[in-house]
């Protein structure tokens, strides 16, 4: 299974929704507390086990998170430790790059999220409390979401409802917010630790899960959000990221402290279906892709990106 | 890369003739840290002497290659190009000519065998915080990690100046706070503090003011209390400080004194290292070594003064007190002169200094022992005791009050309900089917559990045994609440009379009483042997039953109750019971046509489907206008798969089906 290697410690892995082979990976220096960062974009080899490095983008503070747009197939925004968040083109050379830096973020730019549905806006997370919405063509923000008593780690659009999506704070709280509502319209206190990641379920638009810092993932059912449908217990540390899968309507994958990827169905009694024990540092990113079944990235500390296939090991040759 | 190379300048890194490569004591600090972190604990047996510059070697290479062997190694890019002149951390070193620390770096710097590994020709893209700053901060982040999984609490490690500005530590402080609270899920706020404060002290960060404070409550309004709380604590944040400043002088002393300075000085002492951090009171002995330690570290004597000055503004008793361990870890080490007011005794204090540092903040100990809650078990006992005294009064009163206050009610629903079931034919007939139903699904388990619970067990050791009148002593016993005591008494009675029914009966009272259901409904089932008539057995059996969840049993025996109850007896025909009674009924009545399809339901619940055909056809031939005989008799066929029959069922074809299924 190919490896890729960063030269800093991997932040976040996403796939592109346009090339089946193609990923973006955030990194940052000195595992984001200080120093610079880098996005990588990377290609999967068709033939051999390889990654292909297809550009890298240096930025002056750590890459937390990246997202890749959904209108165009060479644009990707990069979430900034300094509070911006960068637009990159990967048609475009280097020195053409940044497109657009927009700042407006006080605090570190956590987590960001495309609009798979309306694909013209995306969502910032950070940890100035508020969640801030936008477009690529338009260098301010159109709504800034402030609600959250301390760092949101993590925004999920809703897969199915253009203008819903969900955020996860270390205030505890999962909030399930409208566009087109001034506030939120729910509040999830869904654990007793910080939440640091949300994602909807990509078949039931009413499943959310969230992951914690109390070592759970919870998901919740919004229409009856006081006790969650399943917990999944399991990870021997926070979990940093969750990711509904985009091809099977119960399974989630999960990357933890604990340096493991974990796969769950929470549908079943015994939940894990899976766990990979590939890192050996801090597993913080980890990605479906959505349009191969099966294929999975994970990202971590130990600046190593795998890809591979369910199933498979990620460390086989 | 773990941490591990980064701070031994594993591959990449480090770039010849930087000071990149002086991490090595800076390794040694890393592998002091985290020898206990079990992912790299190979890593530490690998290297037997971290300081000897061979086996530096072969470790690099090791290192290197499989990482080279990675795509996007090539990428990798010597994080500070020997000429680069972006580090003030590099310039700041240049500058310290006058102490041993120069001679460190540039010692090892010299060794020549990292040439080979790095291509330097690539220039950096990023100018600043490469090197030694990145891999401080690296080796210190992941002792936030290693500390939280071994337990032990960070310590501060006074470094160079790192060339950090404001807003880098800032964000240091920021951040570092932020994750550190990802990785301590379980540990206090304390604790927590403690870690990022020894981060941060290290770096000279001050901590004064708090940007991102601990996470807030999800209700606001106790963040008030919590504010008050912490402006009490906010110059204990200098208390964290002091605590890790003193650790940080004690890994310095480790650090540079074990593989830094004795790297090169010495060249022995590693081994002990080795082996002491792979103890958890490695701290302790290691002060001891360094005891006679002559390290020349006038720069890291700077840094203490630096920080207990600024510790010394600080009235706060937490914080006094951790400053006073920081300053016992410099004495102990024998390279802090100043401040003699402060002379202590070494280690010895240091350590309990320590422990009670420690300890201090998990008091979980102490309100574990100091708990009342914990701390009566004879409160507990005597709680629960006069608890039992209160709600226990005369023998039968316990009963009494259970059937005349609690269940007269419930009894006259049910005996209303059973009413309505006799004796409306078409109202109650949905109501007693499902009744049925029910106690037919508990038939199977009914008749395990019966026979799990019918015999009784008499203890060994029987003080009561010849007592004169045992049973009036039970009840004595029982009234004054001595359950176990009386429980004895009662059995010395019922060996002397096995057929008092009324010492069986207060035996299983009392051993309801204790919760031990199983023998009371045992005893009970004696009483009623004895007296099948008598009331109070039969619904205390009920209730033991339902206690034990065997709802069939319980319904038995409520329904015995029923029958035998002078109000309600007519209204409860032997019929309706569960099938064992079924039986019994069509033996009584060979032409209750319910009885035969009940008998058809027992046995489909049973999964015994064609027999359950076969009563069902036969009641169906009493009554043919019986249309849910006719629905359970479709089911029964389907699941007996004889979908051949389907089409008779339907059409009531009688004949067929009685000829096909004979009884």
């Amino acid at each position: 299974m190919p490896v890729f290697k960063t030269p800093f410690n991997g932040y976040s892995v996403r796939f592109s929704p346009f090339y089946e082979s193609r990923l973006a990976v955030a990194t940052a220096q000195n595992f984001g507390i200080l120093g610079n960062g880098r996005v990588h974009v990377i290609d999967l080899s068709p033939t051999s086990p390889i990654i292909n490095e297809l550009i890298a983008f240096d930025t002056a503070d750590g890459v937390y998170d990246v997202a890749w747009s959904e209108s165009h197939d060479s644009v990707l925004v990069a979430a900034i430790a300094d509070g911006s968040i960068k637009v990159y083109d990967t048609a475009l050379p280097p020195h053409s790059n940044p497109l657009r830096s927009l700042k407006e973020h006080a605090r570190e730019v956590h987590g960001l999220d495309y609009n798979p549905t309306r694909r013209d806006s995306f969502l910032s997370a950070s940890w100035d409390d508020s969640v801030k919405l936008w477009t690529l063509d338009r260098p301010a923000s159109l709504r800034t979401f402030r609600e959250h008593a301390y760092c949101v780690y993590s925004v999920a659009w809703n897969p199915k409802h253009a203008d819903v999506f969900a955020s996860a704070s270390g205030d505890c709280t999962v909030r399930i917010w409208d566009v087109r509502e001034p506030g939120s319209t729910m509040i999830i206190p869904g654990h007793e630790n910080e939440i640091l990641s949300c994602d909807w379920n990509k078949y039931d638009d009413c499943l959310i899960a969230s992951a914690s810092v109390d070592k759970s993932i919870k998901i919740w059912d919004v229409r009856n959000y006081r006790m969650p449908v399943s917990v999944l217990n399991g990870h021997g540390y926070a979990v940093r990221k969750i990711k509904f899968s985009p091809h099977r309507r119960n399974l989630i994958v999960s990357c933890s402290y604990d340096m493991t990827v974990c796969l769950w169905d929470f549908m079943v009694e015994d939940a894990l279906v899976g766990r990979y024990d590939h890192h050996t540092e801090f597993a913080v990113g980890v990605d479906l892709s959505v349009l191969v079944d099966g294929l999975m990235a994970s990202t971590g500390w130990d600046e190593l990106v795998y890809v591979w296939q369910q199933g498979m090991d990620p460390k086989a040759a | 890369m773990s941490m591990r190379e980064l701070v031994t300048g594993g591959a990449a890194c480090a770039v010849p003739g930087s000071s990149s490569s002086s991490s090595n004591p800076l390794g040694a600090l890393a592998n002091a840290l985290i020898g206990s972190s079990s992912k790299t604990q190979e890593r530490l047996r690998e290297i037997p002497n971290a300081a000897a510059p061979t086996s530096d070697t072969q470790f690099y290479s090791q290192v290197d290659d499989s990482v080279a062997a990675l795509p996007g190694s090539e990428l990798d890019r010597p994080f500070l190009h020997s000429n680069a002149q972006g580090s003030d951390f590099i310039r700041g070193l240049r500058s310290f000519d006058d102490n041993g620390l120069a001679d460190a770096w540039e010692e090892i710097q010299r060794q020549p065998h990292l040439d080979h590994l790095y291509d330097p020709a690539a220039a950096p893209i990023q100018p600043t915080l490469d090197g030694p700053p990145q891999r401080v901060l690296s080796s210190f982040l992941h002792s936030f990690v290693d500390s939280s999984r071994s337990g032990i609490p960070l310590h501060p490690t006074p470094l160079p100046l790192l060339g950090l500005s404001q807003g880098d530590k800032q964000c240091i402080r920021d951040r570092s706070s932020i994750m550190a609270r990802h990785f301590f899920a379980d540990k206090s706020e304390d604790f927590i503090n403690a870690q990022v404060n020894a981060l941060l002290s290290s770096l000279e960060i001050e901590n004064d003011v708090r940007a991102r404070g601990p996470v807030p409550g999800r209700f606001r309004e106790l963040e008030d209390y919590w504010n008050e709380s912490q402006g009490i604590l906010k110059p204990g944040a200098r208390s964290a400080d002091g605590w890790v400043t003193e650790f940080s002088q004690y890994t310095a002393q480790h650090g540079d004194t074990n593989a830094w300075v004795r790297s090169f000085e010495q060249q022995h002492g590693a081994s002990s290292w080795a082996s002491e951090f792979e103890q958890e009171q490695a701290q302790l002995t290691s002060i001891d070594h360094l005891n006679g330690g002559d390290v020349a570290n006038l720069a890291a004597i700077e840094q203490t003064r630096m920080l207990a000055h600024t510790l010394s503004q600080n009235d706060d008793p937490k914080f006094q007190n951790s400053k006073f361990l920081q300053f016992l870890s410099k004495m102990s080490r024998g390279e802090l002169i100043i401040d003699d007011n402060q002379v202590k005794p070494a280690s010895g204090s240091w350590a309990t200094e320590y422990q009670q540092q420690y300890n201090g903040g998990g008091t979980w100990a102490d309100e574990f022992v100091h708990n009342e809650v914990f701390r009566g078990p004879d409160q507990w006992v005597n709680e629960f005791a006069t608890e039992r005294e209160r709600h226990e009064q005369a023998d039968d009163q316990w009963v009494n009050e259970f059937s005349k206050l609690h269940v007269d009610d419930w009894v006259e629903e049910f005996g209303h309900q059973v009413g309505e079931g006799i004796l409306g034919d078409t109202s109650s007939d949905n109501w007693a089917n499902a009744y049925d139903e029910f106690l037919n699904e508990q038939v199977a388990a009914k008749q395990r559990s019966d026979a799990s619970s019918g015999v009784y067990v008499f203890s060994d050791m029987n003080p009561y045994v010849g007592h004169p009148n045992p049973l009036k002593e039970g009840q004595e016993l029982f009234r004054k609440g001595l359950l176990s005591e009386a429980v004895l008494a009662l059995e010395a009675e019922v060996m002397k009379n096995p057929e008092n029914a009324e010492g069986w009966r207060l035996l299983g009272i009392t051993h309801a009483e204790n919760d031990d259901d199983q023998q009371a409904i045992a005893a009970m089932m004696r009483a009623q042997e004895a007296d099948p008539t008598n009331l109070e057995v039969l619904l205390a059996l009920g209730v033991s039953h339902t206690n034990e969840l065997e709802q069939a049993a319980a319904l038995k025996y409520l329904y015995g109750w029923l029958q035998h109850h002078p109000k309600y007896g007519t209204l409860a025909p032997p019929e309706l019971g569960d099938s064992l009674y079924y039986a019994d009924a069509l033996d009584l009545k060979p032409n209750y046509v319910r009885a035969w399809a009940n008998m058809g339901i027992s046995y489909a619940n049973q999964g015994l489907y064609e027999q359950s055909i076969r009563y069902y056809v036969r009641a169906l031939a009493m009554n043919p206008k019986a249309d849910n005989a006719w629905q359970y008799l479709r089911i029964s066929l389907s699941c007996a798969s004889r979908n051949d029959m389907l089409e008779p069922c339907d059409s009531r074809n009688l004949e067929l089906l009685q000829k096909e299924f004979p009884l």
